[in-house]
Order: structure tokens, then sequence, then C-alpha cells
């Protein structure tokens, strides 16, 4: 009985797919497969990576290609760290990545702290804080840009409603004092849901046991806090900071779309310095040098963060 | 330490009832063991104790007070789970002082560090004090978390299966340990097992728990020798006790009204058939190194009985087959006395 069973398994089993195609080899049919996705890597990451490492030692224009390319040597770099605009830029990002991460941390956390209450509908409810999360930035820079709107926008209103202040003296976007905070809250909003979701995947890792034990070593729940839930939900709000860090640290689109870098160059991060640098000065070479420096920055920041995370997680 | 009452005690989860009208009273000082089957509702008793959760009906007494509708925090009991409820962040020597350093407990920084020196000697865990929890052994994660039980001097210690997931060798060297500490503490102790081997070596006292409901709760050897009905018979006892029909064999001296017949080995005396008259055949003879087993066919059903390893009976003998002092069983399944 067995061994016909095994018998009609065999035969209907296929060939192995080298046998079928002559000629070529195990090795060599997993290259075939995985050559279209290599040559596109190397076709628009590689190789543009490289190219932008070249350019950024030399003083190329891409609005003038026909103008003799010259080698600036690190000139470009010299020029870019001692640049009093790029330092401001710089210290604009890193305030942006400062308090998106704090506050979409804490808000984060918290609600996925409530949410892993379990109560009725908590289903429902993690479903509706996750919308801001699936839109799309162009949608979502848009319609803040619109809530926004001194006459017209709800935000106004109600920040009017409720302070009193005239709605056409909350001008979130164009006052050099506001600007900043309207896209960090913006950024708030929008991401808050995602952090909630890695903070709530490491809540529910926690078994329940543990904090059973803990009820009957006579742990408060303040203590069952700080002893149980915050130290093994750690590395998931690490990971979640890093994965937030990152993204916010080369913040562009909501930038981009409520207040293009202003008013003035108030809300200008670095990545809106680069765009500017690199289409409309056209300083090609320049912003390559930049567009490196940044990588370097933000790869060894994440470097020294995943090593810390690690070590978090070894405990 | 303090004795435990549970009256009248159930709890439903759901249609299912999980303990039925409990009736359990656990002197000061003393060992029970509380053994059933999976789903027979050990691990609720338990749970009820420590106040994890909440009768249905019925009270529970600690140390003499109504605790009822008290919180774990307030029931001063110590739980050992069966999974290692270790804290995984923390080290060993933390993992054991979690219970010391409550805020309600208020002990000195060296008296906790005292006290968890001695818990871990007694467990044997002290040099491994500075370890991460998570880089332990399963024994030695099951040795701290007995520790952490240990630490404390609660009114009662109530252990869930703590020796369940560890290998036969050190299984049976924790249940020594266990065993002595508890002497040493004289400590009153609840605990679950669903091996008779523990249930017998360790208990002053073993409760049958069936389906919910408390059916015999006696001393190790009252248990094995006088049980209450079927269920608790077939519990105890390896081989398992042999349930013969009544009539299938001579049974002189047999009460009325006996439908069952149970015999182990020792109730047993099997020999090779002299000319003439049998009552079974040897079906064959299984060695497994500590023990024998002899493995007999009497008419439509088998018999399991321990033999000398040297037996000289072998596989296919004609053997006649008498009782000595069986247990009888009537027909709703109770002993028959």
């Amino acid at each position: 009985m067995l061994n016909r069973t095994a018998d009609n398994v065999a035969r209907a089993t296929p060939e192995p797919l080298a046998k079928r195609i002559r000629g070529i080899s195990d090795k060599g049919l997993a290259w075939l497969f995985i050559s279209p996705t290599i040559l596109l890597l190397l076709a628009i990451n590689i190789f543009p990576l490289f190219w932008a490492i070249y350019l950024s030692f030399t003083n190329y224009r891409a609005n003038r290609p026909n103008e003799v390319v010259k080698n600036l040597g690190l000139a470009n770099y010299q020029r870019i760290l001692g640049d009093q605009d790029i330092w401001i830029a710089m210290q604009t990002t890193a305030h942006f990545v400062f308090w998106t991460i704090l506050l979409q941390t804490v808000i984060g956390f918290t609600l996925a702290w409530l949410i892993d209450r379990k109560f009725r509908g908590h289903a429902f409810w993690t479903t509706i804080i996750l919308v801001p999360m699936m839109l799309s930035p162009a949608v979502v820079g848009n319609f803040w840009r619109f809530l926004y709107e001194p006459q017209i926008g709800l935000f106004s209103y109600v920040i009017s409603f409720v302070t009193g202040i005239p709605p056409t003296n909350v001008q979130m976007l164009s006052n050099v004092e506001l600007a900043p905070w309207a896209i960090i809250i913006v950024d708030t909003w929008m991401w808050t849901p995602y952090v909630m979701l890695i903070c709530l995947a490491g809540l529910r890792s926690i078994p329940e046991y543990i904090y059973e034990a803990a009820e009957v070593d006579r742990a408060s729940n303040w203590r069952q806090f700080w002893s149980i839930t915050l130290p093994m939900a750690l590395p998931f709000i690490m990971l979640a900071v890093l994965f937030r860090g990152i993204e916010n640290f080369k913040m562009f689109d909501m930038v981009n779309l409520l207040t293009g870098g202003g008013p003035g160059s108030t809300t200008e991060v670095a990545s809106i310095t680069l765009k500017r640098q690199a289409f409309e000065s056209w300083r090609t070479g320049y912003s390559s040098a930049f567009a490196i420096i940044l990588f370097v920055a933000v790869f060894g920041l994440a470097n020294i963060y995943v090593k810390a995370l690690n070590k978090v997680k070894q405990r | 330490m303090a004795d435990v009452r549970i009256q009248g005690v159930t709890k439903r989860f759901g249609d299912t009832v999980a303990i039925n009208n409990l009736d359990l009273a656990i002197k000061d000082g003393e060992f029970v063991v509380l053994l059933g089957p999976t789903g027979a509702g050990k691990t609720t008793t338990l749970r009820l104790i420590a106040g994890l959760e909440r009768p249905d009906s019925g009270t529970i007494h600690v140390g003499g007070h109504d605790a009822t509708t008290l919180s774990p925090a307030e029931r001063d009991t110590a739980f050992v789970f069966q999974q290692y409820s270790l804290y995984p962040h923390l080290s060993v020597f933390d993992n054991l002082a979690f219970p010391l350093r409550s805020p309600a407990r208020r002990f000195p920084e060296e008296a906790v560090r005292r006290r968890v020196e001695d818990v871990a000697r007694m467990v044997r865990i002290d040099h491994k004090l500075d370890n991460r929890s998570t880089k332990l052994s399963g024994g030695e994660m099951q040795r701290v978390a007995i520790g952490r039980a240990l630490v404390r001097k609660p009114a009662i210690y109530l252990m869930d299966e703590p020796l369940s997931s560890l290998d036969a060798k050190l299984r049976a060297d924790l249940r020594l340990e266990l065993k002595r500490i508890q002497s040493e503490l004289g400590a009153t102790m609840l605990y679950v097992t669903h091996d008779q081997i523990e249930a017998m070596t360790m208990a002053d006292r073993i409760g049958i728990l069936a389906d919910g409901v408390l059916v015999q709760i006696g001393t190790p050897r009252a248990i094995y020798s006088e049980p209450a009905n079927l269920h608790v018979a077939a519990r105890l006892g390896q081989p398992a006790i042999n349930l013969l029909p009544a009539g299938l064999l001579p049974d002189g001296g047999a009460p009325t009204g006996t439908a069952t017949i149970g015999a182990r080995t020792e109730h047993l005396a099997i020999e090779k058939a002299a000319n003439g008259h049998a009552d079974g055949v040897v079906d064959w003879v299984e060695h497994l190194g500590d023990q024998n087993h002899l493995h007999v066919t009497v008419g439509a059903k088998k018999l399991v009985t321990l033999t000398d390893p040297d037996t000289p009976l072998a596989k296919g003998d004609k053997v006649t087959i008498r009782y000595i002092a069986p247990l009888y069983f009537g027909s709703d399944g109770q002993r028959l006395m």
C-alpha cells in the first residue's frame, strides 16, 4: 500500500528542470534566473553610485554637457564641509529627525500599549489607526496643505476655535516659527501608526505567563511595566526608531509638498538643499559630493545604532 | 507556611466545567500532589489558589483567612510555572531577587543578596548567578524558576509540572532535591503532575483528579493498594493494572456484584501449566532493561505483569493463573470492599 503510493508520487513528480533543458548545468540555470535582477541592480543602483562618486571629484554640470570636465580632487568636499548653509540644513534635518522620532515613538508606543489591552473592538481601532500610513505621501502632503490653509483650513480653524487667535494669524506653513512644526505634525500623523505596529508586535511577543509570574511575585502594574514590558519591547522600539531615523534623515516628499523648504530656508532639510544644488543651481559635481557625505553619515550612524541594538537584543 | 482550605469550588470556562465542586484541605507543612491526565483540572486548581483565576462558586482559605476574592499579590503564594517563566532580560541573580525586591516587602539589599545566595546553593545554581537567564540549559532554567519561588516564604508553594520538560535523568535528580528542600523548609506544597512516579515518591498525600472532580485523596500507599474506583486504579502502577471481566479466571471469594477484577503483578500467580488444564498462553517476554514484562493471552484478554529477568517462561508456553487477593470493582466502577 505504502509502496504503491510512493511509486505514484515518483511517477507524478516531474524530471528536474536542468535535466530537461539540455546543455545547462544547475549553476548555469541559477545564474540565468538571477541575471535580470543583477543587471537591473547594476544599471540603476550600483553604476549610478559609482558614477556619482566619480562626479563628486569633478566640476561637471548636467545642464552643460559639452563643457570640459575638470578633475577637482577633494575641492568639492572641502567646500561643502566649510559651507555655512549646508551646516544649517544639517541642523534643520537633525531637528526634524529628533522631534519626529520622539513624538512618533512616545505616541506610537502608547497607542500600541493601549491596543494591547485587547478591549472590545481593538482590531477595528487598529485598522483605523493604520489608515494614514496606507495613504500616498503626495495625497497626505496635499490635503494637509489644504488643512493648514489660514482662511479655509480645518486645522487653523480648530486652533483658533480653541485658543481664540484669529485664524488668519495661524499661518502654519508661512510662519517662520510654525513651519517646521507643521511638517513634524504631518510626519508624525502619517508614520506614528508604523511605529505603533512594530511596538505592538513587540508587546504581543511577551508571553502572558511572565506577567502572571510577576503578579504572583507581587510586582505592581508599574513595576511590571518597567521591569517586563519596557525592557522586553525595547529591541522592537529601537528597530522602529532606526527605520524612522533613516527614513526621516532623507525626508524629502513631505517638505517639498508642504513648504518646499521655505519660508526662507527655515525648513530646508539636507535633501531639499541637495535638490536645489543639483536641479536648480545645476552644480552636479558639488551635489554629488554632498550626496556621498550624506550617505556615509547615515550609513555610519545606522551602523553604530545597529551595534547598540544587537547588544540590547542579546541581553 | 500555612494551611490551605478549598471548599465547594467550581470553575467554568464557557460551557466546560474545569473544576466541579472541589473540596481539598492541605495541612501546614504537607506535600500534596495532584495527579491526573491532561484536562483534569490540575492546573486550574493551582491557578485558583494563586488567584490567577476566580472561582465561580465556593471559597478558598489561605492560612485561615478567606482569600477567595484577593488578588494574586495579596495571597502570599509562590508559583512555579510549567514553562520556564524567567524574566529573560535579567540575570539569574536578579531573577531570584525579583520577588524580594517588591516595594511591598522593603528588604534591605544586603538581606536580598544573602537570601538569594542561600537559595541558589539550595537549587545548585550558585555558580551561574551572573549569567543571563536566557543562556542557561533547560534544567538550569527550571532550577532558577524553582529557586525564585523558594526565596520567599509564602503560605504555600504551587508547582505546575515543574519537571515535565526536563530529561529523565535530571527529572530524577530534581525530584529528590525538591523533596529534600520541601522537608528542610517544612513547606506547604501543592504539586501538580501527570507522572505517577513523581506522585508516589514525593507526596505525603496524593489527590487523583478526573474531569474536574477529586476522585480520591490519600497517602500514596492507600491510593495504590486501595483505589476508590477503576480510574484511580488505572492511574498507578507500572505496567498498568490488568482489568479483567469477572469469571474469566477462577475467582472464588469475589464479593457479589463484582463486574471487573483488577490485578497487578502482586495479585497474580502465574505458573507453567502441568498436563491438562491451562488458563492462558504466553505471548512474549519483553525485556526493558530495568523491568521485564510478561504478556499473557487469556481468552480474548491480554495480561501484562512484571516477571524475573531469568523467568523460565517463554513464548507459547501454556500457563495457569490464580488471583491473590485482587481488587474487585462493581459494575459502576467503584471498588467493592
